[in-house]
């Protein structure tokens, strides 16, 4: 398994640079991922996306679905590609440390 | 090799970032005389297998000559297509829904240089690159799918069995003697991309063993409830398993309920299943998508194993070719395999096939499980 260095940190990610487990998500690899996904700054609506991405997955078990995405922040998912270019599954997802999404993508 | 740029910058990924273009229109490709007589087609009629020719209100006739591809190829073999397109065609060249090749020409003196031409044409193995047929009611090509090529959940290989199996059916490519067409697919595992759910003959792979379990990642790479929901028999629970000294949450499959899709696996990494032994292919039969004469059918389970015999899979090539010797000698005219085989009756096809009856065609999935049984005392002996 790769890793990558940042910040003094040391993280274990797969080929598609998804991290390989949820509970060693930190701050440091938001940062890692907002260099890769070429996010320029992070704002409070990155955070929320985050934290609902994060808080759903510990209650559910699952990455929420996109409606439900949309509906608990409150962003389109206009707005949610704007914030992450790469998307809710490839972008978001991977900043908030959950597993790669899976099935036929 | 060294990097070379497109311009595109990965420090503003956004900047000059172009998007939501969507494909190129069609009519920037037409052949002028498509163009000129597009919506006002007459008729058509086959010159031979392979080659046909559409008449237009303005008189104007539109030759076709229609070849078989390989699907998968690479830019020279693209390549040399845009160069016989060139020669023959003006450039023009499309290919068809099941991914053969067509040339049109505008007038009939050029259609023998351009066959010619195309049947000359042959690998250094030998293979024609370029045969002409697919058309009526022969045999056209096989629609397939990824296989070992590039998928992580076949139970058999695409391209390989593809080409043991149009190898065996090559005359009926070139011809039309069938009683109707007959469409032969290919999946290689029971997600079933293409059309193998609809086909007259159908080529899927199958596994036969349960999936292994790795509990060490299991919880880290898979949402669990998506790993449950994706099981039809409802044979994934969750559980907590001990891995290491430590309890680390996972799933357990009853394996009496596995009746192995793999659609577990699909949805979680850690669920592998395929296996060298255990898979193989199964083959069905009889289903269409025309509503001509009857309405559209599924095709269904006629031999419910077969095992991966790479690289020319001789007992799967050698049960397809007899299902088509049979139809063919037995159909009436326009008969397509499935209505031929419901007119009989599917105790004679497997009679006539000389396929055996295996209690695993017999179907036990749920309730529409019971209409599938007969309900009548009409039977033939």
């Amino acid at each position: 398994m790769p890793s990558v260095e940042f910040m003094g940190k040391t993280f274990n990610v797969d080929e598609d640079g998804f991290i390989d487990s949820y509970d060693n998500w930190c701050q440091e690899w938001v940062q890692w991922v907002k260099k890769e996904e070429g996010i320029d700054e992070l704002n409070d609506e990155h955070q929320k996306v985050i934290d609902v991405l994060r808080d759903y997955y510990e209650k559910n078990g699952i990455a929420p679905m996109v409606r439900v995405l949309s509906k608990v922040t409150g962003f389109k998912l206009k707005h949610i590609y704007e914030l992450f270019p790469s998307g809710p599954g490839k972008g978001a997802c991977k900043m908030a440390g959950l597993p790669k999404p899976t099935g036929c993508v | 090799m060294a990097f070379v740029s497109s311009g595109y910058n990965p420090d503003k990924p956004m900047e000059n970032r172009i998007s939501d273009i969507g494909p190129k229109k069609y009519d920037e490709f037409y052949p002028p005389v498509i163009a000129k007589n597009k919506g006002t087609w007459l008729y058509h009629e086959y010159i031979q297998p392979g080659v046909y020719y559409h008449v237009a209100e303005s008189g104007d006739k539109v030759f076709t000559v229609r070849v078989g591809g390989a699907r998968l190829m690479s830019t020279t073999h693209i390549r040399e297509i845009c160069e016989i397109g060139e020669k023959h065609c003006d450039g023009y060249v499309r290919f068809t829904t099941r991914n053969n090749i067509e040339f049109m020409v505008d007038s009939e003196d050029k259609i023998r240089p351009l066959i010619e031409d195309l049947e000359s044409r042959k690998f250094a193995g030998g293979s024609f690159k370029f045969p002409v047929g697919g058309t009526g009611a022969g045999i056209t090509n096989i629609v397939h799918t990824q296989g070992w090529i590039h998928c992580h959940t076949p139970a058999t290989d695409a391209s390989g069995p593809v080409k043991a199996t149009m190898d065996v059916l090559f005359d009926d490519f070139k011809d039309h003697r069938l009683p109707a067409h007959l469409r032969v697919s290919l999946a290689c595992c029971l997600n079933m991309c293409g059309a193998v759910h609809c086909s007259d003959i159908a080529i899927l792979g199958y596994h036969r063993k349960p999936p292994l379990l790795d509990h060490e990642y299991l919880d880290k790479m898979c949402e669990i409830p998506l790993a449950i929901a994706a099981c039809p028999t409802a044979a994934i629970k969750p559980s907590k398993v001990e891995f290491d000294g430590q309890k680390v949450n996972s799933v357990a499959v009853k394996e009496s309920r596995c009746m192995f899709c793999g659609n577990c696996y699909t949805m979680c990494p850690s669920m592998p299943l395929a296996d060298t032994e255990g898979d193989g292919i199964v083959i069905m039969a009889g289903g269409k998508v025309s509503n001509r004469i009857s309405a559209p059918k599924f095709s269904k389970v006629v031999v419910a194993f077969i095992p991966n015999e790479a690289p020319r899979w001789p007992k799967t090539t050698e049960t397809i070719k007899k299902m088509v010797e049979v139809y063919a000698n037995d159909a009436n005219k326009y008969e397509r395999l499935g209505e031929w085989a419901e007119r009989i009756g599917w105790e004679r096809f497997f009679e006539k096939c000389e396929l055996p009856f295996t209690h695993h065609l017999i179907d036990d999935f749920r309730d529409p499980a019971y209409f599938t049984w007969r309900q009548t005392t009409q039977f033939k002996f």
